[in-house]
């Protein structure tokens, strides 16, 4: 598929998607996923890491979407709170993975193994080091340095406290230099 | 030309995370998927049978018994036989669940033979090493493999992705 960058970056175009959206309209929705549905899976892949669950993610955010779809009063950018769903929802996503198993083993999941990540297409070099990264130290680092979310808000997004949310988040930083160092 | 350092490397591609060309692409198509569920009808209208509250509030407490059944009875040593009743527990939940249902695909055992075949090479393993973490890890990550595959063959909702 081609994309029309000019299109695709035109705030209005996205604007006057949603409102039709708004009003039911599943044509004007299937143009909006068109040209968002790569922001809510790179989302995704950054903090699952795992593209067939980034996959699922993303298929979940767009369902939840058109049904909450209503209740966007355009208070802030349509994209702003397409990223606060999409976080809600992988996070969520990552929850649920998390069943019993993590109960009897509490082993922190570890990041992507690097021959997966030569599988994924498409990453660019701070994606692919981001993706290695155990999974805390990954969350905070793309909700805190890409997302632009606080501490605060993503230590109440995670469950943690502030300053495991900085910990992590030093973490993250200090295995990421360690890696671009040695590439 | 040298290598940008870290801080260099992290100003220069932070801010561009969100270009376009800069994000990953999804390896199939994912709208076909979303489009069947939101034409789907509204579950919300479905569930209100009381039978089916009855059966869904009955569900919770059962998985509530099973978890609390798992953290107060779960001793320390021999993880891996305890993760393997439980998950045999699981899997055999699932199965019966789904009896009645048609499977999205016929072939869908042969993937499960595959990982069950995983399964007892690691228990192999575990046996000379029981406290390995990184099999431990494997095996809870072969077992929750085998759920999510019963669990995804059998799901309407998704079965036209």
């Amino acid at each position: 598929m081609i994309i029309n960058a000019k299109e695709a970056f035109n705030p209005d175009t996205i604007e006057r998607l949603v409102q039709r959206a708004q009003q039911g309209e599943q044509a004007a929705f299937e143009q909006l996923y068109q040209q968002c549905y790569r922001r809510v899976f790179g989302l995704c892949l950054r903090l699952l890491a795992d593209q067939a669950h980034a996959e699922d993610a993303t298929q979940e955010v767009f369902v939840q979407l058109w049904h909450k779809i209503a209740q966007f009063q355009g208070q802030s950018k349509f994209t702003t709170w397409l990223h606060s769903v999409t976080s809600n929802v992988a996070i969520s996503y990552l929850r649920k993975q998390k069943n019993w198993l993590q109960k009897v083993v509490s082993l922190e999941d570890s990041g992507m193994e690097q021959a997966e990540i030569m599988q994924c297409q498409s990453l660019n070099g701070l994606d692919k080091l981001i993706l290695r990264l155990p999974e805390r130290a990954r969350l905070v680092f793309v909700l805190h340095a890409v997302e632009g979310y606080r501490h605060e808000e993503v230590a109440g997004m995670l469950n943690m406290a502030v300053g495991s949310s900085k910990s992590q988040f030093h973490r993250a930083r200090k295995l990421l230099q360690e890696w671009y160092d040695n590439e | 030309m040298s290598k940008p350092t870290f801080e260099q490397f992290l100003k220069q591609q932070l801010p561009r995370q969100q270009d376009q060309d800069q994000l990953p692409e999804p390896q199939r198509d994912l709208w076909q998927g979303i489009e069947n569920a939101i034409n789907m009808p509204d579950p919300a209208s479905r569930a209100r049978s009381p039978w089916i509250k009855l059966a869904g509030v009955a569900a919770c407490v059962s998985a509530g018994l099973l978890s609390w059944q798992v953290i107060m009875t779960q001793p320390k040593q021999d993880t891996m036989a305890h993760m393997s009743a439980f998950f045999e527990q699981e899997k055999q939940t699932l199965l019966v669940k789904y009896e009645a249902q048609p499977a999205l695909t016929k072939d869908w055992q042969g993937p499960l033979q595959e990982l069950e075949e995983a399964e007892q090479a690691i228990k192999l393993a575990l046996m000379k090493d029981p406290d390995n973490a990184a099999l431990l890890k494997m095996l809870a990550q072969v077992y929750q493999q085998q759920l999510d595959l019963i669990t995804k063959v059998h799901q309407p909702q998704w079965q036209q992705i």
